[in-house]
């Protein structure tokens, strides 16, 4: 997808300076504790303009915008709008301001309308009633349809698919007027086709003069997208470049303060090779028959979370992948597999033997490794140590423990052992589990997981968050499960790990299961509906 | 025994007129409960709250004479707990449950050592609960206008009363607010709403229900006080809650069984004729919280959605995981 | 469509000198958390000093006849010891449910119905020896006690029904039992009161030699070790401080929580109701309607003082005891209400609150 050349483009490039950007902010500084998080930054936008946010984790664009959004305040530095200085004491200050924001983690209430949530906290202070409801959806309705942004206001929240609640999100920051709109990491969860139709709806409206700021570390939406970009590492603004200008090789240099290889040149071909030298599948482990969370009927809405009719063979020595954009049902079917919710109908077969109902416990025993996918949730126990936390599944089994007592030394001799296997950097399997890094934490489940036999795995999100080196050590932790014959079924929304690991690949859109060829064009558009490009827009 | 004096056709009015006088002091505290968790405040002070607002209400009638002041002091008597609910779970931020627990008991000993250094072991003197007050016209509707039209004027307080936190809740920035709160507070807190200053309102508007509960059992119907006069109805009211899926309607209409059962306890209790009575009259003075317990579990089992708050009980930390 | 194209991240920078902290944090920790309570329970004790001043007493001198009137002698080290046992047992049993995070409020009913049946057993039970009868009934009362705790668990595993609000509704439904059993069946046909029968002999419970104070507090403090054993080495322990801390995780490690929140009501009414009974064949020696002043209640401040530790239970219903005893001494010397100690107990577990949230920010 190429610029989109019909769009008038703002007439104050970096040659002809504007004097009075709409918002400049000026040697700003964050700390927080002994860490600061920005330093001495400044950052201009213009109206009508898009500008990127570009850096890597923890490079401080978030905290940046947060302090212009005033969820944060600055401890050094100045903020102007219009010229005139500003000082937000909260998001409430912001949004009079003209300013809005969509965080990455959508900020809505899900058993609250869409124009519910579209005026919530707009009239705080101001109004004791709420405005009539349906005059307000009319308004958010006719918002969507002048800026593409269609979705039905008076829906519920929970009932819409995640690219909807995105464009909640935006009208909600549109229908308070604002002029501004920050966008943090606003791809991550959307599908190829969603993102294409995203940049499509912002470039709309940076046409009509909103000024946008999109935060990301995707350089490729950045050089479709943007018009400059500004690139951030370790808290400071290293360049702000007009999009034209640069290259991805040169964001990528800044980013990161030195030359740097691309991970996605790197994947494919090793992928391959991998794939390659893997022994070729052999019995069938798992196996599930018409399996549904919900009855059809049942379900409440097109959007539900549901999966409907999933049937799949996971043999062993093959890592199969159910590939898909969050909140089409992979969370539930997660759940389902792991024996955390029984499904509506269907059934379930683990080698001969039906665990359709089976409780964690008996999956446990026979042989089924979890990675979960909210490892904070489900995974890892803070409070405890990081030795118990790699044995807490089998405390009651020997050598660790029987039923009336528990062999500590036993215990802590698992630990250090995992400890070294899994290169887990703590001092030592005493530490308490609240003190590892996200990274560490993952690996701790994967331990715990993968330092026994197994005869099934289902890794769900494995790598989600983690830094490229955790990356690395997940993704061969799973290829050395499959190639020592254990059935890997890998839920994840990342193509790029679909593309390193799966041996074969299914998309699951809306609940359903479509088998794949493993091929980044096909997988990103069943990921966005059916195979053709039109169907994941929305048509209404 | 005389069943007839319990069931028969005379007695069946005043029964009503009794559950619906009974049923007030619970009801109010209920409703108010179900905004504070429908804020996302496990309330479970509410007990105290009744009890201090009773106190207060008492104090106030017994030196002025004046039933109204009375019922503005259990007002105030139940907003103090719930300055102390609202520092330790909005401002504090402890486990809800805990300090729930704590001022209930702190309630608890205040009001009785008050009362005894105040009126040592000799109770002090009763005085005439407020006067009913007929609804002209209205009242004079056979049964059912001396059922409905028939009661003391804080009934028809607690009856607007309960009509307005239901309106609120739906109807007002407040309310969208409280709802936003109890279910996501992160999001709220990102729409420029203070998560903090709604939760607080909520616990001082429960609070204030709870105390004028309080104030209506002394005020309006007893006349006097006695140590934990209350005797659980707060924790009923918290079962209410439940029962009636924090809907305020719902929970209202749980408060009515309530008193229901209550009245029929009390009218079987002085049919039995006390202590040689062969009728086990101690099962139907159970009844109001067995009667309780089971709507609950049937409330709760039946329940298809789960209306439950999300982050109900979760105290909200600005900037902290949200799962 | 392009391939996504992601720069290389730098390795995530490991957090040791964070880890070093913490870790060194530990041991100092776990005392400065002691330390916390101490201050805390101290300045409960000034707060209740200024009540005291308001009430016209001199504080000084009240906390001094407290001290004197509580520990002066061995009769009144003895007094405090059987305010001490049923406070040390439910708190034990306590400690194990608010560990798991199950709040167990219902700790009075569950005393009382193991009162109830364990009474209503060595009444009638046709034994004659004291080594038969005492255990047997300790294991009636405890088992009653445990069997209207189970109600709880079970309401809550099987449906959700909020145990707060279940088990604190029990209590009013045990006491209207109790008060109906002494009234009717069990009522001694001779008294004027609704009491029951005087317990035979052999279900009196000796005295521990040189103290005034029944063996009941023996069998507390033997089941400290116990209970500290139970929450650090048994896997029955581990999986309740792990639902504690997180139940989906425990859920998802294969631990039943359903039935295990269900055991872990039966365990905190089976202390309570073996408090029960204690309470029976010690003290009372009979049934009555008020075998309980509210131990049940007080018993949460002691484990919530205490922390959950099983030692620091002890230590705490050492404390809470003399203090409700000592209630008592300053309304004869002072004249003030001995109600006022109950506010002294809602002020510890609100000041380690305090104590706590200052100690995490200050760390």
């Amino acid at each position: 997808m190429g610029r989109d050349s019909d769009r008038p483009v703002p007439d104050h490039g970096l040659d002809q300076p504007n004097p009075a950007p709409l918002v400049a902010m000026r040697g700003i500084t964050k700390r927080f504790g002994s860490v600061t998080a920005v330093t001495g930054a400044d950052f201009d936008l213009h109206s009508g303009e898009i500008h990127a946010l570009l850096g890597e984790n923890g490079a401080g664009k978030t905290t940046l915008m947060n302090l212009l959004y005033g969820l944060e305040q600055p401890d050094d530095g100045t903020i102007l709008i219009d010229g005139d200085p500003v000082s937000f004491r909260s998001a409430h200050d912001a949004i009079e301001a003209g300013i809005g924001m969509v965080h990455q983690h959508f900020q809505l209430v899900p058993r609250l309308s869409v124009a519910e949530n579209v005026i919530l906290g707009a009239g705080e202070g101001r109004r004791i009633r709420l405005p009539d409801l349906t005059e307000v959806a009319e308004t958010v309705e006719e918002l969507g349809r002048r800026y593409g942004l269609g979705v039905s206001a008076t829906s519920l929240v929970t009932d819409l698919s995640v690219g909807e609640q995105q464009r909640v999100e935006i009208l909600r920051a549109l229908y308070r007027g604002a002029r501004i709109l920050i966008l943090d990491e606003p791809t991550a969860t959307l599908s190829p086709v969603e993102i294409d139709h995203l940049i499509e709806q912002l470039q709309g409206m940076a046409g009509t003069g909103t000024a946008i700021v999109m935060i990301t570390h995707h350089l490729d939406e950045v050089m479709t997208a943007a018009d400059r970009i500004t690139v951030l590492r370790a808290g400071v603004n290293v360049a702000t470049l007009p999009a034209e200008t640069t290259s991805p090789l040169e964001l990528a240099r800044l980013m990161v303060g030195r030359e740097v290889a691309m991970l996605s040149e790197v994947g494919e071909a090793e992928a391959a090779a991998n794939r390659a030298g893997s022994t070729s599948a052999g019995v069938s482990v798992l196996t599930l028959q018409d399996l549904s969370s919900a009855s059809e009927a049942g379900a409440r809405g097109e959007h539900a979370r549901d999966f409907f009719d999933v049937s799949l063979e996971v043999r062993a020595s093959e890592i199969v992948t159910i590939a898909g954009v969050e909140g089409n049902g992979q969370a539930e079917l997660e759940a389902v597999l792991c024996g955390l919710s029984e499904p509506a109908s269907g059934r379930i077969h683990l080698g001969r033997a039906d665990v359709t109902d089976a409780a964690p416990r008996e999956l446990l025993d026979a042989g089924v490794g979890m990675i979960p996918s909210d490892r904070y949730r489900h995974g890892l126990i803070r409070g405890l140590s990081v030795a118990e936390n790699l044995v807490y599944d089998r405390i009651d089994k020997p050598p660790y423990g029987r039923r009336l007592w528990i062999d500590p030394k036993a215990v802590a001799a698992r630990g250090a052992d995992l400890v070294g296997r899994f290169s887990i950097a703590v001092r030592g399997p005493s530490t308490a589990a609240s003190t590892l890094s996200g990274g560490n934490a993952q690996k701790v489940v994967l331990a715990r997981a993968l330092g026994t036999d197994l005869q099934l795995l289902i890794a769900a999100q494995p790598t989600r968050g983690l830094d490229v080196g955790a990356i690395e050590f997940v993704w061969n932790q799973i290829s050395e499960q499959r190639d020592s014959g254990v059935a890997v079924i890998l839920i994840t929304t990342d193509l790029n790990e679909v593309i390193a690991l799966s041996d074969r690949c299914f998309v699951i859109y809306r609940g359903r299961l479509v088998e794949t060829p493993l091929d980044r064009e096909a997988i990103g558009l069943a990921m966005g509906g059916a195979g053709s490009r039109a169907e994941g827009v929305p048509a209404r | 025994m005389n069943w007839g004096a319990v069931f028969g056709a005379a007695a069946i009015i005043p029964l009503l007129n009794a559950s619906i006088r009974l049923a007030v002091p619970t009801g109010l505290a209920a409703v108010g409960e179900s905004l504070c968790q429908r804020a996302g405040v496990l309330n479970l002070s509410l007990e105290g709250m009744m009890l201090s607002g009773a106190y207060a209400a008492f104090l106030a009638t017994h030196y002025s004479g004046e039933p109204w002041l009375g019922v503005a002091a259990g007002i105030g008597g139940g907003m103090f707990i719930g300055v102390l609910m609202a520092l330790f779970s909005v401002t504090l931020k402890t486990e809800q449950v805990i300090n729930g627990i704590a001022l209930v008991l702190l309630a608890s000993g205040l009001t009785s050592f008050l009362h005894v250094r105040l009126f040592g072991v000799t109770a002090p003197e009763r005085f005439d609960p407020m006067q009913k007050l007929e609804i002209p016209l209205l009242g004079a509707i056979p049964g059912v206008g001396s059922v409905l039209f028939d009661q003391s004027p804080l009934v028809y307080l607690a009856v607007a009363l309960i009509v307005v936190v239901s309106w609120t809740l739906h109807r007002t920035q407040f309310g969208l607010a409280v709802r936003a709160a109890g279910d996501r507070p992160g999001a709220a807190d990102a729409a420029g709403i203070s998560v903090d200053r709604v939760r607080s309102a909520a616990i001082l508007t429960s609070g204030a229900m709870a105390g004028l509960g309080g104030a209506v059992l002394v005020v309006g119907q007893l006349g006097l006080f006695a140590q934990n006069v209350t005797a659980g109805r707060g924790w009923v009211a918290i079962a209410l809650v439940i029962f009636g899926r924090w809907s305020p309607p719902r929970v209202a209409a749980g408060a009515f069984l309530f008193g229901f059962t209550d009245a029929l306890q009390l009218r079987i209790q002085s049919a039995s004729g006390g202590i040689e009575s062969d009728i086990p009259f101690e099962f139907f003075q159970a009844l109001p919280y067995l009667v309780t317990i089971v709507v609950v579990v049937v409330a709760t089992a039946r329940a298809r959605d789960d209306a439950q708050p999300e982050s109900l009980g979760v105290p909200y930390i600005k900037g902290a995981r949200s799962s | 469509m392009t391939a996504p194209v992601k720069a290389m991240d730098p390795l995530d920078p490991p957090d040791t000198d964070r880890d070093a902290a913490r870790l060194a944090a530990g041991w100092s920790a776990r005392l400065s958390a002691l330390g916390l309570s101490a201050a805390a329970v101290a300045a409960a004790f000034l707060l209740g000093g200024i009540l005291l001043a308001l009430a016209g007493a001199n504080p000084f001198q009240a906390y001094a006849d407290m001290v004197s009137g509580t520990f002066g002698s061995r009769f009144d080290v003895s007094l405090v010891l059987v305010e001490t046992a049923p406070l040390l047992l439910i708190g034990l049993g306590l400690a194990v449910a608010f560990r798991a995070r199950v709040w167990n409020i219902g700790a009075e009913g569950q005393l009382l119905m193991g009162a109830l049946v364990g009474g209503a057993f060595a009444i009638y039970a046709p034994i004659g020896t004291r080594a038969v009868m005492i255990p047997a009934a300790c294991v009636v009362g405890a088992l009653a006690g445990g069997a209207w705790g189970w109600i709880v668990g079970f309401l809550r595993a099987r449906w959700s029904v909020n145990e707060v609000i279940s088990s604190l509704l029990l209590n009013y439904v045990a006491l209207r039992i109790l008060e109906y059993t002494i009234r009717k069946p069990l009522r001694d046909p001779v008294g004027f009161q609704p009491v029951s029968e005087t317990l035979p002999d052999a279900a009196r419970l000796p005295d521990i030699p040189g103290l005034r104070t029944h063996i009941g507090l023996l069998i507390g403090l033997g089941l400290i070790p116990v209970v500290a054993y139970i929450m650090r080495r048994t896997p029955f322990g581990f999986h309740t401080r792990m639902m504690g801390l997180n139940r989906d995780a425990t859920e998802a490690a294969g631990v039943k929580t359903g039935r295990l929140i269900t055991a872990v009501m039966v365990v905190s009414g089976a202390f309570a109701g073996l408090a029960g009974i204690l309470q029976v064949m010690g003290p009372e020696s009979r049934l009555t309607g008020n075998i309980s002043p509210g131990f049940g209640f007080t018993a949460i401040i002691v484990a919530l003082v205490a922390r959950m530790r099983p030692v620091g239970v002890l230590l705490a219903a050492v404390l809470i005891g003399a203090l409700t005893l000592g209630g008592d001494v300053i309304q004869r010397t002072q004249q003030v209400p001995r109600v006022l100690t109950i506010v002294i107990q809602a002020l510890f577990v609100l000041l380690i609150l305090v104590a706590d949230k200052v100690g995490r920010r200050s760390r």
